[in-house]
């Protein structure tokens, strides 16, 4: 029966051409308007590590100034100062946990017409590649001895390597950094974090960084500060030591906890250790640490763009009125079809026989518009690639669950539309049609 | 086989009650070519809904086969119109987007017939009524007369207990007109029972019986061809 | 319009093809109206002035990575290279580039001591042409002395004499005092160290184009001795594209083992600044200009459907003695009535999402000009809507009322 529906179906839109075209049209415009928006937002919600997105916690400590907040109302800084975070990888109780900065340096790459270039640089402890789930090319991340002592390790990126040493395992070979030489331990394989959540301080959808460092040659090496470096009060005495001594904020810290025991446990660490800071003269603040997993850090830091959020909601109004719309051109069609209903119903098909002859015509037209719909969508991600550039990099693609959310959202839209006209048409006594006026 | 008894049928509206049936009485026999006849607004339309079973009514009896059809409700209703009656329509109420051959199929569709069934019973209606060559052919390629042909076969093809005419001639010139009641007396002819409303007194006179309606109840019968109706009474 | 009673009356019979027309006026409305109103909101964003003379503006950047990198040297001898190049006005070492979203603030006190009050600013450090490069003017005061401008580097904790203010700056720290009366006031930094203004700016926007103290900017006399080094240049009007090329010629041929990164105009700057700003304003004229044609369409479909269903009733009414003008000016009035109906719930569905868009988004009120506006608008697109179809009413013959079938 369903297959006759679908023939009876199709003669029907035949029949009207423009008017068919006009429904899945408006349906098209609307998923089309729809779906943009719900890509971005769904791509930048996205959950960047959900094997282990509820074990991973971001570490804050309220170290700020007695007379305000860091943030109102009673929010604590968003990074830690440099005692803070070499004194809890060095005495925290988690398994894994990092400290990490963004730094920046110039790579001079050895050989003929090879330019030296500025390299995004991340400091960091070696946990840093388990906890991130890091994808290794070669080699592996340095050891737990590099991490105390700041030995010149460095780990590449995929696209660093290719640039240095033409994508050959470098993995024992040395790189010049700020005029030092490091021996390249690992290379890391194609890895794109959307966002890059371990660090969004500077923007949830930077760039990943080129090269990876051992935390411990902040100090050693002197590198400059890049990110924010946000201070309640001017770093005491001269030099870089000062600021590393200071109460400037600059630094990021994350501990992977698997268990709630395991997180309570880390969270009574911190506040034991601000506790004893407290007798030192700092962290003048009410107790105020945090531990926040990553979707609730991404949430903290509202990570989905406003405009995209409010674009989003208008592009959904529109898909309304492009709703409001088929309803009016379904009725105008049905009210065609009141005939053919009428005498259907005399020759004995019951009205749900008649209801479902309706639902596989409007179906179609939904499975037309969400079509039409979805090219639209790529069309106008690629409108909005192209308006807003770089800043949205793989933030506007379609990818497969988004295809089918989009072709479910114009089936359910066009039922939906085709709900009332079906009903009003096929309510229709059948022996009110049949007599010529 | 069609057993009407004392139907009434009031049509209320906020200031009127109009009564369109008032205690209508008629049994159909078997075999029967029935033609109802009546001034405008006399009821007869009424009759024809409520025979067809398009329309409810409001007191009174009215069996079919046997069946009382009073607490029935839709869907057996759509199952009885689909089985026992044929329609044949004024304005022929034919599927324009469909061709012959499904325009016919269409009460078939609401049975659980074989394809190869459903294609024998088309062949062999449109066969009956001469369009078998056209079967491919939409509805507007047609002739009104061959048109009406064509409701003709759809309301055969379903094999049904008999047929309900409305006005099957009213919007046919008289060359057609004439040749559609031929085909309605051939097919009487072979057993299949037919009632027919038509204001035209001509064709009133060609079936077995004629029922005249006035102010929504019979006034008058008359047997056009006694021989006939005395066998089936 | 004396048929508006028969004509409600009508109306009343077909509810739904109504209520459908209203329906789409009043969510097209709604979105047009705050759609309008973020554009509108985001253009005053763009258009504020950022105090420089961005058309002849452009940055490079220098990054010593040499062992014997002598910066202090190398920043000298470039600027005075450049500044002698024939297509150049100035230039200067700046420490951060306007609407560039990355600088450096602190705070400013009237008072010293921990805890008093302070005013937030953004910190430009340049030497004494830094006025000239920035195309900044003095309105009170002096600028800076070559001799007054000194180096400092990241460990660098105290703060030269003399500073200039912005005129916003200073009257958000003094504002009761003119600016002639400013200058000469001390101001605190760090809580305690003070300040001289010597000098009141007009106007100059502080790196982040969405800080709400935008322009409270200060200029310090400083240069920074760093490998990491920007450069600012202002070229001779109308010459910005020979000053580039002569800059990264100059730049790119002096071997002191240091890369040039990639140069960037000011025009540039503010693109990529405002870019989210203008591809939102884009993206909303889009959704309005497609919102706009499919209501028309709606309104097209449903008012044929229905001219359709009544061709009979128009026919006799012609028959009767109608003119083309009276079925014409019927639909119209039809329509109006409907539009209105829509318009008047999109006016209160457009205040309705403003305070939704206000409370969970920040963004700003909505102002009621718009409402007039978005009104005639949407009665426009109504009748340019019902127009075509009323005509085609019109057009009916008066037989139809004759005629069967």
């Amino acid at each position: 029966m369903w297959l006759y529906y679908t023939r009876l179906a199709w003669l029907s839109l035949k029949r009207h051409p423009l008017l068919s075209l006009l429904m899945s049209g408006a349906i098209a415009l609307g998923i089309g308007a729809a779906m943009t928006t719900i890509t971005i937002n769904y791509l930048m919600s996205a959950d960047p590590i959900p094997e282990k997105s509820d074990r991973l916690f971001y570490v804050q400590l309220d170290n700020w100034s007695p007379n305000e907040p860091y943030d109102e109302p009673n929010e604590p800084p968003d990074q830690l100062t440099y005692t803070d975070a070499t004194a809890l990888k060095a005495q925290a109780p988690a398994q894994l946990q990092t400290a990490m900065a963004q730094s920046g340096g110039v790579i001079e790459p050895q050989g003929l017409g090879k330019e030296p270039f500025l390299a995004r640089l991340r400091l960091t402890h070696n946990d840093f590649f388990s906890m991130f789930n890091s994808p290794f090319l070669y080699g592996q991340g340095w050891s737990d001895s590099a991490d105390e002592t700041g030995d010149r390790s460095i780990v590449l990126s995929k696209s660093a390597n290719e640039e240095i040493f033409a994508g050959e395992n470098s993995v024992g070979r040395t790189v010049r950094l700020e005029g030092k030489e490091f021996r390249v331990v690992g290379v890391l394989d194609e890895w794109v974090l959307k966002p890059r959540f371990y660090d969004v301080t500077t923007g949830a959808f930077n760039e990943m960084e080129d090269a990876y460092l051992p935390f411990k040659l902040k100090e050693t090496m002197e590198l400059p500060n890049s990110g924010n470096t946000n201070c309640w009060k001017m770093p005491e005495g001269e030099g870089f030591k000062s600021f590393l001594t200071s109460e400037c904020v600059n630094f990021q810290f994350w501990a992977q906890l698997d268990s709630t025991q395991a997180k309570q446990e880390y969270m009574s660490f911190l506040n034991a250790y601000v506790e004893e800071q407290k007798k030192l003269g700092r962290f003048p603040r009410p107790l105020n640490n945090r531990l926040t997993d990553v979707m609730g850090w991404m949430e903290h830091e509202n990570v989905v763009d406003d405009d995209a959020e409010v674009m989003m909601y208008l592009s959904l109004m529109f898909l309304a009125v492009c709703l409001l719309n088929t309803i009016g051109l379904l009725l105008t069609k049905f009210s065609f079809k009141t005939g053919e209903i009428a005498l259907r119903r005399a020759v004995g098909a019951t009205r749900m026989q008649l209801y479902q002859q309706q639902f596989v015509e409007t179906v179609l037209i939904g499975i037309a518009g969400g079509i039409g719909g979805l090219i639209l969508a790529a069309l106008g991600l690629l409108g909005i690639e192209y308006l807003y550039g770089e800043q949205v990099n793989d933030l506007a693609s379609l990818n497969l669950p988004l295809l089918g959310i989009g072709i479910l959202l114009a089936i359910i839209s066009s039922v939906l539309a085709g709900a009332y006209p079906t009903w009003r048409t096929c309510r229709i006594p059948p022996a009110s049609q049949l007599k010529s006026e | 086989m069609l057993v009407m008894n004392n139907i009434t049928k009031v049509f209320r509206t906020e200031t009127v009650e109009t009564h369109a049936l008032k205690q209508f009485s008629l049994t159909v026999n078997e075999g029967d070519f029935v033609a109802v006849t009546g001034p405008s607004g006399s009821g007869k339309t009424t009759f024809l809904n409520i025979a067809g079973l398009l329309e409810s009514f409001d007191d009174g009896e009215y069996t079919l086969d046997g069946r009382s059809v009073k607490h029935l409700n839709d869907k057996q209703l759509s199952q009885l119109r689909n089985e026992k009656i044929g329609f044949i329509f004024q304005s022929f109420n034919l599927i324009p987007d469909l061709n012959l051959f499904d325009n016919v199929d269409v009460p078939l569709r609401y049975r659980k017939l074989s394809k190869a069934e459903r294609k024998e019973r088309i062949e062999h209606s449109l066969d009956v009524v001469g369009l078998a060559n056209r079967m491919r052919h939409l509805p507007s390629q047609l002739s009104g007369g061959q048109q009406q042909r064509v409701a003709i076969a759809r309301a055969l093809a379903g094999n049904p207990l008999f047929l309900l005419a409305d006005e099957p001639t009213g919007n046919l010139d008289s060359k057609m007109a004439d040749s559609v009641m031929s085909l309605l007396e051939d097919i009487n002819q072979t057993g299949t029972t037919i009632v027919m409303v038509t204001h035209d007194l001509s064709q009133a006179e060609r079936a077995h019986r004629h029922i005249q309606v006035l102010d929504g109840q019979v006034t008058e019968q008359q047997l056009s061809k006694p021989e006939l109706a005395t066998v089936n009474a | 319009m004396s048929q508006i009673g028969p004509i409600f009356r009508s109306l009343m019979r077909n509810k739904v093809g109504a209520l459908l027309i209203a329906l789409q006026v009043a969510v097209t409305m709604t979105i047009i109206v705050n759609a309008i109103h973020l554009i509108n909101a985001r253009g005053d964003l763009i258009s504020r002035s950022s105090g420089l003379d961005e058309d002849n503006q452009f940055y490079v950047t220098s990054v010593g990575y040499a062992t014997d990198f002598d910066a202090p040297y190398v920043i000298d001898t470039d600027l005075d290279a450049i500044r002698k190049l024939p297509s150049v006005t100035d230039a200067v070492q700046i420490n951060a580039i306007p609407m560039s979203n990355g600088g450096w603030s602190m705070g400013l006190q009237t008072k010293a001591g921990e805890g008093e009050n302070s005013v937030p600013t953004a910190l430009y450090m340049t030497d004494e042409h830094g006025l000239n490069t920035l195309d900044v003017e003095l309105i009170a005061g002096e600028n800076f002395k070559a001799t007054e401008v000194s180096y400092r580097d990241r460990n660098t904790r105290d703060w030269p004499q003399s500073v200039l203010l912005t005129e916003a700056l200073a009257t958000s720290l003094f504002p009761d005092l003119s600016p002639t009366e400013i200058v000469g006031q001390t101001v605190y930094i760090q809580s305690n160290e003070p300040l001289t203004i010597i000098g009141i700016m007009d106007h100059l926007q502080a790196p982040w184009t969405g800080w709400t103290t935008i322009n409270h900017a200060m200029l310090v006399p400083n240069k920074f001795d760093s490998p990491y080094s920007r450069y600012l240049v202002r070229a001779k009007p109308g010459q910005r594209d020979e000053a580039i090329a002569q800059v990264e010629q100059f730049m790119k041929q002096r071997d002191v083992g240091r890369m040039v990164r990639e140069t960037e105009t000011m025009t540039q700057v503010r693109m990529d600044s405002y870019r989210g700003d203008s591809a939102l304003q884009a993206i909303l004229w889009t959704i309005i200009v497609i919102l706009c044609i499919i209501t028309a369409l709606g309104i097209v479909g449903l008012v044929s459907f229905s001219i359709n269903r009544r061709r009979r009733q128009i026919g006799t009414r012609r028959a009767l003695g109608a003119q083309k003008s009276d079925i014409m000016s019927y639909f119209l009035t039809e329509n109006i009535l409907v539009t209105s109906v829509g318009i008047f719930v999109g006016v209160a569905g457009s205040i309705a999402l403003n305070m939704w868009l206000v409370s969970s988004f920040n963004l700003p009120r909505l102002s009621y000009i718009y409402l007039p506006i978005a009104m005639l608008t949407m009665w426009v697109i109504g009748i340019l809507a019902v127009w075509g179809p009323a005509l085609r009413a019109a057009q009916i013959s008066p037989a139809t009322a004759t005629r069967n079938v």
